[in-house]
């Protein structure tokens, strides 16, 4: 959750939300003062204008109109009084002329009070022009209204923020669950190429995200980096392949100078040269055998084979080897587990794993083996007590010529592995290390269809 | 390690295109007292059909043609010759298929020429006993009807696998063999093995044959094998 939390979706999406919720309060405010600033200038204007066609009128008209106006007045005028030159008040609704200056211009007054209450107090703007005959005349008007609108507008923003709030977060955390949700997919499968699963794609999404398009991007990269490997795997063999015919003749060659000389110097050279020889003939051989078992085409004449009678046959095969290293060397394996395979390649993965066990297991050490199915797939486990492997060396086990630090002192090609995981994968099961403190386990596990 | 030639020699037809191999093949099973001939396939078929041939041996691909196809043709025409394939080719799935074809036995290249010679040996052999019921060398008699050892009278008690290492030997004797046709023969293992566990089964086996005092009627042959000593 909190990484969930901590990823850069979410982080988009919170940015979203905000830039959402502002720009909403934003047109809002505009709405806002744009609506109270129109209303209150279309009032100033009327007043003025009101009170520049009225001021030369004689003061008993004036007392009429202002009667009518105040009473049934079509243009909203609330306020209106006649003041003397003294500013004492004449007539009209409003008994005390306000602080304003005396121009014909609106002025805004905060605090008026509402003529006929009780000191009800009202916001209002007002204008106070002087006569020919030099009363003073003073027009009003409410802005309670205007105030009023303003007030409802608020609350409409109110009210539409927090909904609108919970939407715009709702949204945002969806798409970022989305994103987020297919970028756990690509990390995974990530993982599992660099695990070795070189078949492996990046899924794609029938749209046309940027996330589609570097998957895609991605895929075909991948595409090219397991053409070059397979290029690369290809010189290799290539080397491997066409050394084998030297390799086999300067050991004939050897071999026969070894026969033929008596000079006891050089056979001992003779023979030096030789156990190299073999060391790198060995390995040649082994490398072509795992580009057969890698090139192998799948399934193809598989027949079904018993792992419990191959594990019981190499058993017995190895059972003196244990013996002669004091290993105890155990064997659990209660009914058939028949898989669809090819016994001989079978029989080599295995013999690889067993071998390995006892190899690096000192003497009075234990190995043990097990056939049997878990969670509905078979699986052939070697266990060891051994030297095991240490866990800076675990992800390079499987590689190729790969020896452990430790294994460099027993005699092996260093592709036991490699050929027992190409095996294993030509039958679909995994071969998985794990530790056995002290020493290894090696397994062989049949993968879910 | 040294055999001494046959009476008479023996001709072996050898179809190899790679000319520094076919020259060390050549020169080291005439070293053996082994006539050898450097023959195309179409030679080789034409050898063998009018009984040239005391066998073949032959590469898998040679000039860019499978010569199985050839020992195909030459098996269902009745031809018996043994023949030893070689290949490059090292797939279990290949091996069968030599075999099938008709190979009697499969060499992966690359290979020791001890590994070539012990075969060739042991192949020219393989037709002389298959009918006996009664193994022996000196005083070491196999029953294969009872699965019965002695030494000297003396009931050896052998596990399985045991009886089937000592009958190899006992149908070769003085004669290399070396531990990948042990793996081959006695177990059907057909790949190479990184431990010493064939010794470790060779010298079980030895301390239950052998008696006390004497030497080893199994003795080891650096850089080979192992032979049973014919004249113990």
């Amino acid at each position: 959750m909190l990484e969930f939390l901590r990823s850069s979706a979410v982080r988009v999406a919170l940015v979203f939300v905000l830039v959402t919720t502002l720009a909403t309060t934003a047109v809002f405010v505009l709405v806002y003062l744009q609506i109270g600033d129109a209303n209150e200038k279309r009032n100033r204007l009327i007043l003025e204008t009101e009170a520049a066609k009225s001021v030369n009128r004689p003061v008993e008209q004036l007392r009429t109109a202002f009667d009518v106006r105040l009473t049934n007045d079509l243009r909203r005028i609330d306020y209106a009084a006649l003041f003397n030159a003294d500013h004492k008040f004449m007539f009209g609704n409003i008994d005390e002329l306000p602080a304003i200056p005396i121009d014909g211009k609106s002025h805004f007054v905060g605090a008026t009070r509402v003529p006929g209450s009780d000191n009800r107090i009202e916001p209002a703007i007002f204008v106070a022009r002087q006569r020919p005959d030099g009363n003073i005349m003073l027009l009003g008007r409410s802005l309670l209204e205007t105030l009023a609108f303003r007030r409802i507008v608020q609350r409409a923003l109110l009210a539409a923020l927090l909904p609108m709030l919970l939407l715009a977060l709702a949204t945002g955390a969806y798409f970022a669950r989305r994103s987020s949700r297919r970028l756990t997919i690509i990390h995974d499968a990530i993982a599992r190429i660099m695990k070795g699963d070189t078949d492996l794609r990046l899924p794609i999404g029938s749209g046309r995200d940027p996330i589609d398009k570097i998957s895609r991007d991605v895929n075909l990269m991948l595409d090219e980096i397991v053409r070059l490997l397979v290029q690369l795997k290809g010189v290799g063999d290539n080397i491997a392949h066409d050394l084998r015919s030297p390799l086999a003749v300067v050991h004939a060659q050897l071999e026969r100078g070894l026969e033929s000389s008596n000079d006891e110097q050089l056979r001992t050279i003779v023979k030096q040269a030789l156990s190299h020889i073999d060391k790198a003939m060995l390995a040649v051989a082994a490398l072509l055998r795992l580009a057969d078992v890698e090139y192998s085409p799948k399934s193809r004449n598989f027949r079904q084979i018993d792992l419990s009678a191959i594990c019981a046959d190499l058993f017995e095969f190895y059972e003196p080897l244990a013996e002669s290293k004091s290993i105890r060397m155990t064997l659990e394996s209660h009914s058939p587990v028949l898989i669809l395979g090819d016994g001989d390649l079978m029989r080599e993965a295995v013999s690889n794993l067993i071998g390995n066990a006892i190899k690096f297991t000192p003497e009075h050490g234990s190995v043990s083996i097990s056939v049997i199915q878990e969670d509905g797939v078979p699986v052939v486990r070697v266990r060891d007590s051994g030297i095991g492997v240490e866990p800076a060396e675990r992800d390079k086990i499987f590689q190729r010529f790969y020896r452990t630090s430790s294994g460099h002192r027993v005699p092996g090609s260093g592709l036991g592995l490699s050929i027992a995981a190409a095996i294993a994968n030509l039958h679909e099961f995994d071969l998985r290390f794990s530790e056995n403190n002290p020493g290894a386990v090696f397994e062989m596990v049949g993968r879910k269809r | 390690m040294t055999n001494k030639p046959e009476a008479r020699a023996q001709t072996i037809v050898l179809v190899e295109d790679e000319q520094a191999m076919a020259d060390e093949v050549k020169g080291e099973l005439e070293s053996k007292g082994y006539l050898v001939r450097l023959a195309s396939i179409a030679e080789a078929a034409d050898a063998a059909r009018v009984g040239d041939a005391a066998m073949m041996i032959m590469d898998r691909i040679v000039f860019g043609e499978d010569s199985l196809v050839m020992l195909e043709a030459l098996r269902k025409e009745g031809v018996k010759v043994p023949v030893l394939v070689i290949s490059a080719l090292s797939s279990v799935d290949e091996k069968v298929k030599g075999l099938k074809a008709g190979g009697d036995d499969y060499l992966t290249k690359p290979f020791a020429m001890v590994e070539l010679t012990a075969r060739v040996e042991a192949m020219l052999r393989r037709l002389d006993d298959i009918r006996t019921t009664k193994l022996r060398v000196g005083d070491l008699e196999m029953d294969l009807i009872e699965k019965s050892v002695h030494r000297a009278g003396v009931k050896i008690e052998l596990l399985p696998r045991e009886f089937r290492l000592l009958e190899y030997f006992l149908r070769h004797p003085g004669r290399v063999i070396t531990r990948a046709m042990l793996l081959q023969e006695v177990w059907q293992y057909h790949f190479s093995l990184e431990t010493n566990v064939v010794d470790v089964h060779i010298s079980n086996l030895r301390k239950k044959i052998d008696t006390k005092g004497m030497p080893s009627l199994i003795v080891n042959i650096r850089g080979a094998g192992f032979m049973l000593n014919a004249n113990a």
